[in-house]
């Protein structure tokens, strides 16, 4: 496992693109942004239950954002295994983490959560890391 | 945040990382050939439990506190998955690399901060 990605048995061209571990990476990133902005929906509208077991967010299921929450976190999971299969994991998780910019700006655009100037230093920050280990991805990918 | 709730939130993400380093232990043991099925499946199944105890821990979390508040707490995990990844499965990462990971955790705790 010294190489990012397995050369052999290449796909048709057909679905290639579709099979290809780094188009797979970015529809994880946007299903995870989904299910967490649906999570979030559905775990603020969940019916109220015992305090015992209130803290384990059991409440949250009798939301149907909670379940569409799931459904898209599912989808997400699916791709990663593939991802996983075909990437090294400090690789994989690296580039991941544009998560941390999609998620607080969807909660930013569509939950009304707001962002203060230290949060917008912090997200960038996040960026420009993620763009780093998508270099050392694209040197890899570059080894014979 | 509660000092309650941040140890929560930390233990929450032990999980997660123990169960990306156990799924990606399987999915390694998918490439030999002929693949071993025990570990296969015990280490997908592994890593799919303790993923569902980082789930409903996160669900908690979330009916409490904000979002764009509990999120950050992930930012712990790229160099706790790094530094797994490197120790129990043996990969590299390029100096490169880790600064881009620093930066992400570093960008992680500006916004936690906040």
């Amino acid at each position: 496992m010294s190489t990012a990605t397995d050369a052999s048995d290449r796909p048709a061209l057909s679905v290639r693109w579709f099979l290809d571990p780094y188009f797979q990476l970015a529809c994880g990133a946007l299903l995870v942004t989904a299910s967490e902005l649906l999570l979030k929906r559905g775990a603020t509208s969940g019916a109220p239950v015992p305090a015992s077991i209130a803290w384990l967010g059991v409440g949250a299921l009798s939301s149907v954002w909670t379940w569409l929450g799931i459904l898209t976190y599912l989808l997400s999971f699916a791709s990663w295994l593939y991802v996983l299969r075909h990437l090294l994991l400090s690789l994989a998780f690296g580039l991941i983490n544009v998560v941390h910019v999609l998620v607080p700006l969807g909660a930013w655009a569509l939950l009304g959560e707001t962002i203060s100037a230290r949060r917008w230093v912090g997200i960038a920050f996040v960026l420009c890391g993620t763009v780093l280990v998508a270099r050392t991805a694209a040197r890899a990918e570059g080894e014979p | 945040m509660t000092a309650a709730a941040v140890l929560l939130a930390l233990l929450c993400q032990l999980f997660l990382v123990t169960g990306q380093l156990t799924l990606k232990r399987g999915m390694n043991a998918t490439r030999l050939l002929p693949p071993p099925k025990a570990r296969v499946i015990g280490s997908l199944a592994g890593g799919v439990g303790l993923l569902a105890v980082w789930f409903f821990l996160w669900l908690g979390l979330l009916r409490d506190w904000e979002l764009s508040r509990l999120f950050p707490f992930e930012g712990l995990n790229p160099a706790l998955v790094v530094l797994g990844a490197g120790l129990l499965l043996k990969e590299r990462v390029s100096p490169i690399g880790w600064i881009g990971i620093a930066m992400i955790s570093l960008g992680v705790a500006l916004v936690s901060g906040s």
